[in-house]
């Protein structure tokens, strides 16, 4: 169900090769005098370029033959194929359910009968279909990507017989391998790792690229991490504050880590790199790095199960004047990642990740909070072996209602972990490849300009968003969906989603004819016995 | 913390009177041809009237006695008073925790630091303030709102102790019983009720809105139903199709709800109606009296727990491209409303009232539920005595991910029933209040208009939304937020809420002076070590450390 969208409107001007909208853009700048605030509206006139010619697409992952490697190449397969699977219930179709652009939509408008149009999310703009991903990568486990597949333990068992002709082929490339970022206990999986100086490594790791590059024959090549999750690199002055320092100590052999080579290597190959893992693998020079090479870099984690919901529902809490008073987190998992976590230094990068999400929400509501006042809030990991990859999480919110009454939900999520982060995997490609695409000309300015390097429209898929310094930091779910959708609309002239439905909700309507779906009072009676509600 | 909000723009000009805001309204039409949609985008101009002045406002209540009703009441007098209380755990002040206008927040703009400016909501627009709205109301029990309160079993003790004296001596006015509407187990509370045909009984009805209206001295009443779920109401032609049938079935003695005979009391009286509880009060010919008086009606049932988590998070699961394959809701309570609905044909009206919440957010999405394709939905509701006002909801929502695998969310809510509903009862009645003060004229129209009478901007406080004939109908929580803070933001000239950041998203800024708060390439360098998260990936962070709790 692939939509053409066609904007009319002579604000948007389809090219051969590009669709150039004037957008208005409007912000507003707040001051405070004494007890009154001043608010000024202004609008900035913008044009947005957006490239038409989707280009062929190449996705390396750091981490192929680990359980999100593996699905998520498994998964791009099947649906490329068309794949059918026998289950207890039924027949299965291959599918990419929990994608953003493949599987949710957004409102277009109301079609001539009044009702909304929704489409899928992809068919806003020109993007690339996952189906048409060429898909290759690293691992320090040397296992092919069949028996991989087996080894996850995610994918019904009728459809990794399907599959495995096709994934036995596939083997990773020799991977960065530095013992002390990662737990002892990953020690048994590297069998495929680099020798050589750091220096050498990183040239190993652009060679790769450029080989990919060339013998897949895509056009583009994002690289994104799905490997361990590190420990914390320490952040020094000399050795990871300037791109050039880090350029030094990589040459040099200083503490870099096996997460930010594979960063500079793709930046130097003038590829995105996507961080989908808790650690700080862009420490300040390699941000300098990306940000003087226009390329970009996205990250911190995939906001994929727990966190996701709890950006959804403090968000729901606060937005309501209900004041989440305590929030408590366990989970259980029992796959790869779960055992690499069960380290301390690398479930400390975890917490860290998981520890913030709420505080934008939190932030927004001084009502409720006073300054520096926050919920208390705890997480805890444990690794379980038995639940394999079908994670447990379960949350304890507690919060203040009217006049200190007490609301509190408990909730148990089972939370298939690489089934649900292998879409995000998905959606940031596609949308990182669409903003290579996306430059934008304020009006008075000569030239069209990119997005920052830093690139934040993929919050949404992130649990500690890396964002340009000064930005606001949002956390909220429904905000960061609300900034995609707008912003790709934006690319169409099309205004951000208003929601208000104002020409219904008056007593007499004012659009123009085609729009003009409100009843007056006399039609009213006609409609009145098929009743208002939907019962 | 008030505020007083300026804009500053020639397009919004504040007179003695009025806020006066021209506003560009963003619709677009939506056409099919074969495999092409073109989308045609236009701008209606509007002009925005709000009335300054905040009048003095009566609200009554139908139900007064019931623990909605003497919860809000109490939470209204405790605020006004500015009560304090002991509990075991510390001195807890009255608060208007869970309103929406009261104790939530809306973002206006970036300050001169680049900071988010976030405002309580009520402070967009002149409001009424809960604390100034008089109460009275009716209830077919003839306890004083002392006894009631202690009844409810819902605030503190020591909370119910400072407020016996200024409940005590408030009475409900006599009711309308019609037994058979509600369960037959709330006989034993009906000591309060009505006499006489009824046709006389609408006529008290009026007089006592006319009584409270004199007597008290307010200039607006709003009369809101926390009462009995009743059972479904029969559509019948010739009963309660059109305004004048329904009017002369009153005369007659027909089949007329309790609820709708208020409903028509108020409508007659030009007061605002807003329904509580599940059941259709609303029957088309109330509905055409509300239109045909230009008075506002609202409803139905409150959205306080369950469902309202319902509409949130089913939409998250829909719009996040997972597919919510079967919704399991069990309650259980223990108070008069749990009791009530332990009969078959009320628990029916509550039924449907809290079946229809996610259809809104199933049919936006084709792509996850072919036509006609819904989620198995399933509702129970219990009566638990001992649970009292503190109702459990339990869900648990299956959802298929990819490649066929399963997510399931078991959720253990509990919700303290009355005190979710009371902010809820204050925000549905201030925002009804407020849209009796705001006009809209489009250009090229001569004349001022109102909002419709099936006042669907309420949707947000209400499980299953009356909206006007053709309207959309919209359950999802966060658009139904984003309608009332948009609709609000118009009347000030302020365009919807974008939640774009663009100013940073950028390479360059590109903000006059005052916002332009993103650094160039060259800036940037200063800022790097100080991070590019919130606060946390600056290095081994010890401050992180204090500020989460760590497990």
């Amino acid at each position: 169900m692939t939509e053409n969208i066609r904007i009319n409107n002579p604000n948007v001007k389809y090219t051969d090769t590009h669709i150039e909208a004037q957008y208005c853009y409007h912000t507003s700048a707040v001051r405070r005098d004494g007890d009154t605030l001043t608010v000024t509206p202004s609008v900035s006139e913008l044009e947005f370029r957006t490239e038409r010619r989707v280009p062929r697409l190449g996705v390396m992952l750091v981490g192929w033959g680990g359980n999100n490697g593996t699905t998520v190449t498994a998964a791009v397969l099947a649906n490329r194929l068309g794949l059918t699977w026998r289950t207890k219930t039924g027949e299965q179709k291959a599918n990419y359910y929990g994608s953003l652009f493949q599987s949710s939509t957004v409102c277009l408008g109301p079609g001539p009968d009044g009702k909304e149009v929704n489409i899928p999310f992809r068919d806003l703009l020109p993007m690339v279909h996952p189906n048409d991903i060429v898909f290759d990568g690293w691992d320090i486990s040397s296992m092919d990507l069949g028996s991989a597949m087996e080894r996850a333990e995610v994918l019904d068992w009728s459809l990794q017989e399907k599959l495995r002709p096709h994934m036995s082929c596939l083997r990773p490339r020799a991977s960065i391998y530095i013992p002390e970022f990662i737990a002892a206990n990953q020690a048994g999986r590297a069998d495929n790792i680099l020798k050589g100086t750091m220096a050498e490594q990183v040239e190993q790791i652009r060679a790769d690229i450029q080989d990919f590059r060339h013998s897949s024959g895509v056009e583009k090549v994002i690289v994104l991490w799905t490997a361990n999750t590190e420990r914390f690199c320490d952040l020094t002055a000399g050795v990871n504050d300037t791109a050039k320092n880090l350029l030094a100590a990589i040459q040099s052999g200083g503490e870099v880590s096996p997460s930010t080579l594979f960063a500079v290597a793709s930046i130097l190959e003038g590829c995105a790199y996507i961080n989908g893992s808790p650690q700080n693998t862009f420490v300040p020079g390699a941000i300098e790095l990306a940000v003087e090479r226009n390329v970009f870099i996205a990250g911190d984690d995939f906001k994929s199960g727990q966190t996701k919901i709890k950006s959804v529902l403090v968000d729901f809490l606060i937005s309501a004047g209900i004041k989440p008073t305590s929030i408590v987190s366990y989970n259980h998992l029992g796959n790869n990642d779960g055992m690499n976590l069960s380290a301390p230094q690398q479930f400390r990068s975890k917490e860290i990740s998981k520890s913030n999400v709420v505080d934008d929400m939190v932030n927004s509501n001084p009502i409720l909070y006073r300054k520096g006042e926050k919920p208390d809030h705890c997480v805890v990991i444990k690794y379980v072996p038995y639940v394999g990859d079908s994670k447990r999480a379960m949350d304890e919110y507690t919060s203040e209602i009217m006049m200190g009454g007490t609301n509190t939900i408990a909730m148990h999520n089972t939370c298939e972990d690489s089934l649900l982060a292998s879409p995000i995997i998905l959606d940031l490609v596609l949308l990182t490849e669409l903003c290579q695409r996306v430059c934008v000309r304020p009006q008075g300015s000569e030239t069209f300009q990119s997005f920052h390097s830093v690139l934040a429209i993929l919050s949404f898929m992130c649990k500690a968003p890396l964002i340009p310094p000064g930005a606001p930091l949002v956390n909220a779910y429904f905000r960061q969906r609300a900034c995609i959708e707008n912003i790709m609309r934006a690319c169409l002239g099309l205004p951000p989603q208003n929601h208000m439905h104002l020409e219904h909700k008056l007593q007499r309507g004012f659009l123009p004819r085609h729009d003009n779906r409100i009843y007056d009072n006399v039609a009213t009676k006609m409609v009145l016995n098929t009743s208002t509600h939907t019962v």
